[in-house]
């Protein structure tokens, strides 16, 4: 063990974290203003949620091909800001929000729904025809999670944790391409990710602003680098956001630093509020 | 904090590189530092598990080939390898039986960005080198350690080598006056087929140890403690197969996944003039004084098609390699060993040992090619299936020398279109300029590069 690392890691951890010394006595009072609004966050983003997908199914259903492609990130934006809490409904986050590479037979697997088995008609095939039934079925899986998410006592742990569970799914899903892989607007869901784990930072900022400033300035840092670089990719007057393959290397690394910084760091959020 | 668990007991003493600083772990003071930071059963320093490796100042010799197989039972958790020195570890000692080479973007953009880097990698060196207990937080907080190798690292012969590719010093600016010589960006040989996402790097990390499990771990903990100043860009790990010592205990070379011992006629990496000579960056190349006691690294993932290998004649196996498979003798000698050097001169028209074969196209033992002759420490390495069914495995080839274009890139010149090209295939890899060693405690990888650029 190196001194020096030890002693910055100490640092760190402000307020003598490590070694048994206790954190902040778990506060779930504090913590009861930040999820009532992040649960008013969550279901205003669902409502919409629902309201989109009603009108991106119904383009789909039409056949309004080109409708459909121009609802399809807008639309889902409105998931991938609150993911942390939809997927606590691993049916409907399965039935909603699944890629081909969870199916055996992949695309042309009969069970793969969803998003992106729209997706992928309406990029690789140009055609709605085969995906109104599941279209269909989409939609019902929204009005359910929104129905369910109503009736959801929100635990603070996980809405603490979410900022980190968003980070991670930008890590391990995002920067790869790999999320809407025929689409390519992941950079739609990349910024709706972030800003679901922005917001989660914002609700309890005001809770350890005294004691975790260096946390809090170093995390600002690297979500700002992400949102500077987000910036440099709108389109349409900053509605949108240009093609995943428009993304350089360089700006590309320097996110993936950026939010594997953010995971880590936003690892230890539940701790530094006392949640386990 | 730290907890006072004893390390696995000392096996065979040794000393890096001939190295003779100060405040090298062998010493009293870095032994009391090594305590202080605490680490415990740091009696002296050991290596266990291969023939003792490089000069030593007990002046005892012994022939050192970097590419001798590992003993079975020799290597032990408590293996340590002296991290302080003029040059850095893993590269004059022998090979422990497991090895990766890891390739990252490096984020820094300013000096100042990559002395942090710098700094931060060495610390993690010193750690993860020396081995010791991690720090323990609050349950509540995600745990120090990855935890992989129980709650007290063993050193395990880790070693942990630093070397910086061209795209470091091109992209910056206030960098690129400073870049080695004769670094460059990895270009295309006629049998390749780079993958690009298996190519190049601003920086690459050489992680050895006795155990997979610890090379895994240390890169666990170097990508979790720098997160945001290396972002991962390939990795490749393999292996060196531990053998049973024959009955005369003569060290052997390790095989490759072709089944020939590779490494016989690696140079002595025990003779410190001759390392001087082929390996170490000194003062007569005209390189930047930072880059003294620095080494240029090659590294190549080289497909071996085995099936195919292993469908062909032994003879011919045998004239492509240029040496019988089962002793590793040169064809001209048969009843010789691995040891033995082919006469090429009593056999000019290749009868022997053909002129197309791998071993005298690559070194043909003449006085001209002698400063061509580079130091290998490959490893072997096994991915898995292909596509079409076939087995993806092959060589992790890394050498090392004093002028890459001298050295690599003139002997893969002059292997071009040899036969041996049917059965292999590189995928991957890049050039590196490898850092001088840290020298002591209040050292860091790359001071004198950091000093320059601030000169």
């Amino acid at each position: 063990m190196n001194i020096k690392h030890l002693i910055t890691a100490t640092a760190l951890l402000a307020g003598g974290i490590t070694g048994g010394v206790a954190l902040a006595q778990s506060a779930p009072l504090e913590l009861v203003g930040p999820v009532a609004e992040y649960k008013i966050y969550v279901s205003e983003n669902v409502d919409q949620l629902a309201k989109e997908t009603a009108r991106f199914v119904a383009a789909v259903k039409a056949g309004d091909i080109a409708r459909a492609k121009a609802l399809y990130a807008p639309t889902r934006v409105y998931y991938e800001r609150v993911e942390p809490i939809a997927e606590l409904f691993s049916d409907l986050d399965a039935a909603i929000d699944s890629r081909a590479d969870d199916y055996e037979g992949a695309e042309k697997d009969p069970e793969f729904p969803g998003f992106h088995r729209i997706e992928y008609s309406l990029w690789e095939k140009n055609t709605t025809n085969d995906v109104k039934p599941v279209a269909d079925k989409l939609l019902a899986h929204v009005k359910e999670l929104q129905s369910r998410i109503g009736k959801l006592t929100f635990p603070p742990e996980v809405v603490v944790g979410g900022a980190a569970v968003l980070m991670e799914e930008v890590a391990a899903t995002k920067i790869s391409g790999e999320e809407n892989r025929y689409s390519k607007v992941d950079l739609w869901d990349f910024k709706a990710n972030t800003d679901g784990s922005y917001k989660i930072v914002e609700l309890v900022r005001p809770l350890i602003a005294k004691k975790e400033a260096r946390f809090l300035a170093e995390v600002d840092k690297n979500f700002k680098t992400v949102y500077d670089i987000l910036k440099t990719y709108e389109t349409n007057e900053g509605k949108g956001y240009v093609s995943y393959e428009k993304l350089t290397d360089k700006d590309r690394t320097t996110m993936a630093a950026a939010i594997n910084k953010l995971a880590e760091d936003l690892s230890t959020l539940r701790g530094k509020l006392g949640l386990k | 904090m730290m907890k006072k668990q004893e390390a696995p007991a000392p096996r065979d003493v040794t000393e890096r590189d001939g190295a003779s600083l100060p405040n090298t772990p062998n010493t009293p003071a870095s032994r009391r530092m090594a305590l202080k930071m605490g680490i415990a059963a740091l009696g002296s320093v050991w290596m266990g598990g291969y023939a003792r490796a490089a000069s030593r100042s007990d002046g005892e010799t012994s022939a050192a080939n970097v590419t001798n197989a590992p003993v079975t039972n020799a290597a032990t958790p408590g293996d340590r390898v002296p991290f302080f020195g003029k040059h850095q570890a893993g590269i004059t000692m022998p090979r422990p039986a497991n090895g990766m080479i890891a390739s990252f973007s490096v984020l820094a953009e300013t000096p100042e960005a990559l002395e942090r880097l710098f700094r931060r990698l060495t610390e993690r060196a010193i750690f993860l080198t020396h081995g010791g207990a991690p720090p323990e937080y609050d349950p509540r907080l995600p745990p120090a350690d990855s935890g992989i190798l129980g709650p007290n690292i063993p050193p395990d012969a880790r070693t942990i080598t630093v070397s910086l590719g061209n795209s470091l010093f091109e992209e910056r600016p206030w960098l690129k006056p400073h870049k080695p010589l004769r670094l460059s960006r990895m270009t295309r040989f006629p049998n390749d087929a780079l993958d690009a996402a298996l190519c190049h790097g601003d920086l690459s990390l050489q992680i050895c140890a006795n155990t997979q499990d610890s090379t895994q771990h240390a890169l666990r903990d170097i990508l979790k403690n720098l997160a945001d100043q290396l972002v991962l860009r390939w990795m490749q790990e393999g292996n060196v197969p531990v053998i049973q010592p024959g009955p005369d205990k003569a060290a052997e070379s390790a095989r490759n996944l072709l089944g020939f011992r590779d490494g016989s006629a690696n140079p002595d990496a025990g003779d410190e003039a001759l390392m001087n000579r082929l390996v170490w960056v000194g003062p007569e190349r005209g390189e930047p004084a930072w880059a003294l006691g620095g080494s240029y690294q090659a590294v190549r993932i080289i497909r071996n098609f085995v099936e195919r290998w292993d469908r062909a004649p032994l003879w011919e196996q045998e004239a492509f390699i240029g040496r019988a498979k089962v002793t590793g003798a040169p064809l001209d000698k048969p009843r010789a060993t691995e040891a033995d050097v082919p006469d090429y001169v009593n056999d000019p028209q290749g009868e022997k040992t053909p002129l197309a074969s791998h071993i005298r196209l690559a070194n043909d033992r003449t006085p001209e090619t002698q400063d061509n002759i580079i130091l290998r420490r490959p490893f072997n390495y096994f991915n898995g299936v292909a596509k079409n069914g076939q087995l993806d495995q092959g060589l992790l080839f890394i050498c090392y020398q004093a002028d890459l274009e001298k050295g690599f890139i003139t002997v893969q010149r002059r292997l071009d279109g040899e036969p041996l090209e049917e059965y292999l295939k590189p995928v991957g890899g890049g050039y590196f300029f490898t850092l001088p060693g840290v020298a002591h405690k209040n050292d860091f990888f790359g001071s004198a590069l950091i000093a320059a650029i601030r000169a």
